[in-house]
């Protein structure tokens, strides 16, 4: 019995692998619908990001959906929380598409998240836009169905630290990195331009994801006597820095990055914070734009929605606009393919977020134009500088 | 009328199967998975690898603590490893996916040895933390190995291809997952009815009576460490596949803990309950939520945009429901069951 049972398990085996499964084609639309799915970082410390980028894409879809939809029909959004946890990511990511059946994506959570979800994105064919974590693995190589609004990590640190060595000659630098890969890359771009620009560097620390007390760095830091600083931290971190320099009375020229561009940041350093440069490629809410697109946004989300928006909701917002606009060319019966054309076809679009999006053949990276913003207190802003 | 279910040798005791109803469910169970991945969507697939490759974990972690009866809260550090093993191998040095397979059991096991020597004469809470320091280090030590593990920027893996089958495909995978989870499964409960496995209890029993008796607590202890070890770093291997990217923050501590957990609700010292733990608390989330999206879709949304925090607190709740009022754990509640269904109307 146990031999027969044996041979008709391996023989179902068998013929269930050379099947193969079956593929459904285009789904996600009726009539009078489209929709558009999303994973992010709900909840836990990440979801100051993936919270802030779902409220963008929330208002390009309002904003749309305002205006009609995509040619008729109504735009819905299914959104699905990961915890920042991957294998969660890939569930969620698994479930809008098999079980809501999304016609396309945007978002996609963290960097290390997207990167492990990259081959269930490109085997489902499903049109994607990512804008929250652009990190080179998303479109190096080129993936057909895969496009990413941003600039890279690289581009951004090179750029935050050459803007700081021509405006500060020949003084001393100190630089600290998160043990991880958002660390290796900001220090990737930093010795790019020590070695083309021969700075001077007298502080390299290291610290450890979650580190919380940064006393022993930051004395190590002033012993060096470094004059202008890279915090290489991402939120929390860059905070507990800045306090300890207040605290040891000691205010170097100070540069963070994107991520921690943020203004309850700004709030929590206190006049710490007052004056440290950052780099980004969206508009500063400062601005005229950024005020714009407050503007804009207020009655398209709730009270408590548009309290939580920050720079990824502007990143969210451009996202969504360039996807919409792809499957609104495509007419009235858009499909992945002429979704994914039209993006390739994505020229100089404005989004009044970031300098204008384009794509093209074997392009898949918006490439965003970088800008120099510099923290005042006073106003808990970032105004730009050049 | 029968009265009870009543072995009379040796030989029926220690039989895996002892009734032609088990050999029947089991057979139905076994084809049940096989056609699965043609009858799920992708979705409902993703749970199913999870499911597999976890009870394949969990049982690692069962021969440790629940037939040994060695606390271990640095099982995420055998699984992080196995699953390095298998992607450096596999990834970068292009060994056969059964290499890499082979290297994600050995690596954690030699690793094992490591942990394991210097905690024999602990026991509890001591041995609990000096497991969990190994993770730590562990972390940091792969971390610091750039020239092997990448470092922080991880290491891509891909669905292996072994003796010229494929497993590219979601329900090839599956396959896999289901021949390894099946495999540490009858492995385990043949260690368990071994005389190997009988040491172990004894151990996790009284170690002095253990000790009295013949049985050579080191060498036992260490032999736990090493096979659990060897298993975790297989089903590590089988989530840095399904993963399809192997890094330090893909392997959360918190894994440990679900492991712990799994054991706990599915009742300590049973391979039934490790996999009864698995079902239970890798569904959890998704069975609360597909009750409560009947009622309406605001609770569906709730559960969608805050499952994380939810996840969480179910946990907590199921783990203190279980120590409260079911210690023994699910495979507790199913002996009652039986027991039920064969004596009723009688009590006894």
């Amino acid at each position: 019995m146990i031999r027969h049972l044996a041979a008709a398990s391996l023989l179902l085996t068998t013929a269930c692998l050379a099947i193969g499964p079956a593929s459904a084609a285009d789904p996600g639309i009726t009539d009078t619908e489209i929709l558009i799915g999303d994973v992010e970082p709900l909840t836990g410390p990440p979801a100051l990001l993936g919270v802030a980028a779902s409220i963008g894409h929330k208002i390009a879809i309002a904003e749309a959906n305002a205006a009609g939809g995509i040619n008729g029909r109504k735009i819905k959004y299914v959104l699905e929380d990961d915890g920042y946890v991957t294998a969660r990511t890939i569930q969620g990511v698994k479930k809008v598409i098999d079980v809501d059946k999304v016609f396309a994506m945007i978002g996609i959570s963290g960097s290390g998240q997207s990167i492990a979800v990259m081959p269930v994105l490109e085997k489902s064919g499903i049109p994607t836009v990512i804008d929250v974590a652009p990190v080179k693995f998303l479109w190096e190589p080129p993936r057909k169905n895969v496009f990413v609004v941003g600039q890279s990590y690289e581009e951004g640190i090179v750029h935050l630290v050459n803007f700081l060595a021509d405006k500060n000659p020949g003084k001393k630098w100190g630089l600290i990195t998160q043990d991880d890969d958002y660390g290796i890359t900001v220090r990737d771009g930093f010795d790019t331009v020590v070695k083309a620009k021969k700075l001077n560097v007298v502080y390299s620390g290291n610290y450890k994801k979650g580190q919380q007390d940064f006393s022993s760095d930051m004395l190590q830091l002033k012993d060096s006597g470094a004059e202008v600083f890279l915090a290489g931290g991402i939120i929390g971190e860059n905070i507990a820095m800045m306090k300890e320099l207040e605290k040891l009375s000691i205010k170097p020229v100070t540069g963070i990055f994107w991520p921690g561009r943020i203004e309850p940041v700004l709030k929590l350093m206190g006049p710490a914070g007052d004056g440290i440069y950052a780099v980004d490629y969206v508009e500063p809410f400062a601005g005229a734009a950024g005020r714009a697109f407050l503007d804009k946004a207020k009655p398209l989300v709730s009270e408590a929605e548009f309290k939580g928006i920050n720079r990824y909701t502007m990143t969210g917002y451009a996202a969504a606009k360039v996807l919409i606009a792809a499957i609104e060319r495509c007419g009235k019966q858009p499909t992945w393919a002429c979704t994914i054309a039209e993006l390739e076809k994505t020229k100089n679009v404005e989004t009044g977020v970031m300098a204008p999006i384009s794509f093209g053949p074997g392009v898949r990276f918006s490439n965003q134009k970088l800008q120099i913003m510099q923290a005042d207190t006073a106003t808990l802003s970032f105004k730009p500088v050049n | 009328m029968r009265t009870g279910d009543y072995k009379q040798s040796y030989g029926e005791l220690v039989a895996l199967i002892d009734s032609p109803p088990v050999w029947l469910w089991s057979a139905v169970l076994l084809l049940a998975l096989i056609a699965a991945p043609y009858l799920l969507n992708s979705y409902a697939l993703s749970f199913l690898m999870i499911i597999l490759i976890t009870v394949t974990g969990a049982l690692g972690l069962n021969i440790l603590t629940g037939y040994t009866g060695l606390i271990s809260l640095g099982h995420v550090g055998f699984l992080v490893t196995g699953a390095y093993a298998y992607a450096v191998l596999v990834s970068k040095y292009h060994m056969p996916p059964l290499v890499g397979f082979l290297g994600a059991g050995v690596v954690p096991a030699l690793a094992s040895l490591i942990v394991g020597a210097p905690s024999l004469r602990l026991k509890g809470l001591y041995l609990a933390i000096t497991t969990l320091a190994f993770s730590f280090i562990i972390n940091t030590v792969i971390l610091e190995m750039r020239w092997l593990t990448n470092g922080a920027r991880g290491i891509q893996v891909q669905r292996p291809e072994i003796l010229g089958i494929s497993f590219d495909s979601d329900a090839a995978f599956t396959y896999l997952c289901l021949a390894f989870a099946a495999l540490t499964l009858f492995a385990t409960l043949n260690i368990r009815r071994s005389r190997v496995g009988r040491a172990f209890v004894a151990i996790r029993d009284n170690d002095t009576a253990a000790r009295v008796m013949g049985i050579n607590l080191h060498a036992y202890k260490l032999f736990a460490f090493v096979t659990s070890a060897f298993i975790t770093g297989i089903a590590g291997a089988l989530y840095g596949i399904y993963l399809s990217f192997v890094s330090v923050e893909g392997f959360p501590f918190l894994l440990s803990i679900e492991a712990l957990a799994i054991l706990i609700v599915g009742g300590l010292g049973s391979a039934l309950g490790a996999v009864l733990g698995t079902i239970l608390i890798v569904l959890l989330p998704e069975a609360t939520r597909l009750v409560f999206s009947l009622f309406s879709a605001q609770m569906d949304a709730t559960f969608a945009t805050g499952a994380q925090e939810l996840k969480s607190m179910l946990y907590g709740l199921v783990i203190i429901l279980f120590l409260r009022f079911q210690p023994r754990g699910l495979v507790g509640a199913w002996h009652d069951i039986k027991r039920t269904w064969v004596h009723w109307p009688l009590r006894y």
